[in-house]
């Protein structure tokens, strides 16, 4: 299955997600016109959410996120791991939780 | 300090990594430069997606170039005659956090607009304000200890064109409109009558003031480096990455 969400950090940026899912998340590609450094990181931001349960809730979502942030020493600008978690969950609204 | 020179967009984004590397290999000192685009393009920012933010079959009609870039931030329209793009490549030690860092830098431009009669205000994380309309936004990496901002500076404004060739997100809108957003942007042209020359004069005397510089070339080094980094930029797997 493949779902799309969104979400616009208050005074951030857009933060657009794919989430490709089954019963756990497969695969999850974020876009968008926020900054991140360095930017390879982004890669370790996708996979930190792979194998989670579709019924994740956004609090464990923003909890991976913000540590694969702090293992890779990534600092966001214009986005946040809970307007990620928010985006992801909102692209899996039909699905789990 | 180079410039301004006008190359196509390949080049343009070449050029300030091939610059950005060498000052890292210390080859080169710090490039502050000024530079335009010709033919028109799209640069879209490193996260983006290219499918969601550019119109490409309009783009391949109108003959503007599509290139993705080495920062992030936001995609822009940099019409042929109609802007101006700035790059600041330096030492990152030279300066402060992200955040404060944008200030300082987007301030020197603020500055450059002020010496034509332009009241700019900077607005985080990175763009500058006339009467509360955007006329440039800025980007910025951090790659081996080197800081490299660039940003765009709007002289005149072909908003015709550049609705029809960006997507301008739903969420972005929230709700209200493409007149919306045509009427968060400005340009130069609409509160001064200075010429494009004019204004990156204006603008390189923002940039260097109370700094010691020289006019500068390219290096031999630094131009080859950018010939074989233009291949990537022209690639479908850097543009379309995302």
């Amino acid at each position: 299955m493949l779902g799309e969400g969104s979400c616009k950090v208050p005074g951030g940026k857009l933060v657009r997600v794919r989430v490709e899912y089954g019963t756990t998340i497969e695969g999850v590609t974020i876009t968008g016109d926020f900054f991140l450094h360095p930017e390879e990181g982004i890669g370790a931001l996708e996979e930190s959410l792979q194998g989670m349960g579709v019924g994740a809730g956004e609090e464990a979502m923003a909890e991976a996120l913000r540590r694969a942030a702090e293992a890779g020493g990534l600092v966001m600008v214009g986005i946040t791991p809970e307007g990620i978690a928010k985006a992801v969950r909102g692209a899996l609204r039909c699905a789990g939780g | 300090m180079i410039g301004p020179e006008t190359r196509d967009a390949y080049w343009n984004m070449a050029l300030d990594e091939a610059a950005s590397e060498a000052l890292a290999s210390g080859l080169v000192g710090p490039t502050i430069r000024l530079y335009l685009w010709r033919p028109g393009a799209v640069s879209i920012g490193y996260f983006q997606s290219l499918a969601q933010e550019v119109d490409r079959d309009r783009c391949g009609a109108l003959g503007i170039d599509v290139v993705r870039r080495r920062t992030g931030g936001g995609a822009v329209y940099h019409a042929e005659g109609g802007e101006v793009t700035y790059s600041v490549i330096a030492p990152e030690g030279l300066f402060p956090g992200i955040t404060e860092s944008y200030r300082l830098i987007c301030g020197w431009v603020v500055e450059g607009l002020a010496r034509l009669g332009i009241k700019g205000e900077f607005r985080p994380v990175n763009d500058i304000l006339v009467r509360g309309r955007k006329i440039s936004g800025s980007a910025q990496t951090r790659r081996g200890g080197i800081l490299h901002q660039h940003g765009t500076i709007l002289y005149r404004l072909d908003k015709g064109t550049m609705f029809s060739i960006l997507r301008v997100g739903k969420e972005k809108l929230a709700g209200k409109g493409i007149e919306r957003a045509e009427a968060g942007v400005t340009s130069v042209s609409e509160h001064s009558k200075a010429t494009l020359e004019e204004l990156c004069a204006a603008l390189q005397a923002g940039l260097t003031e109370g700094k010691e510089w020289v006019p500068g070339a390219w290096t031999d080094g630094e131009l080859e480096r950018a010939e074989e980094l233009v291949q990537k930029y022209r690639d479908i797997g850097w543009n379309g990455r995302r």
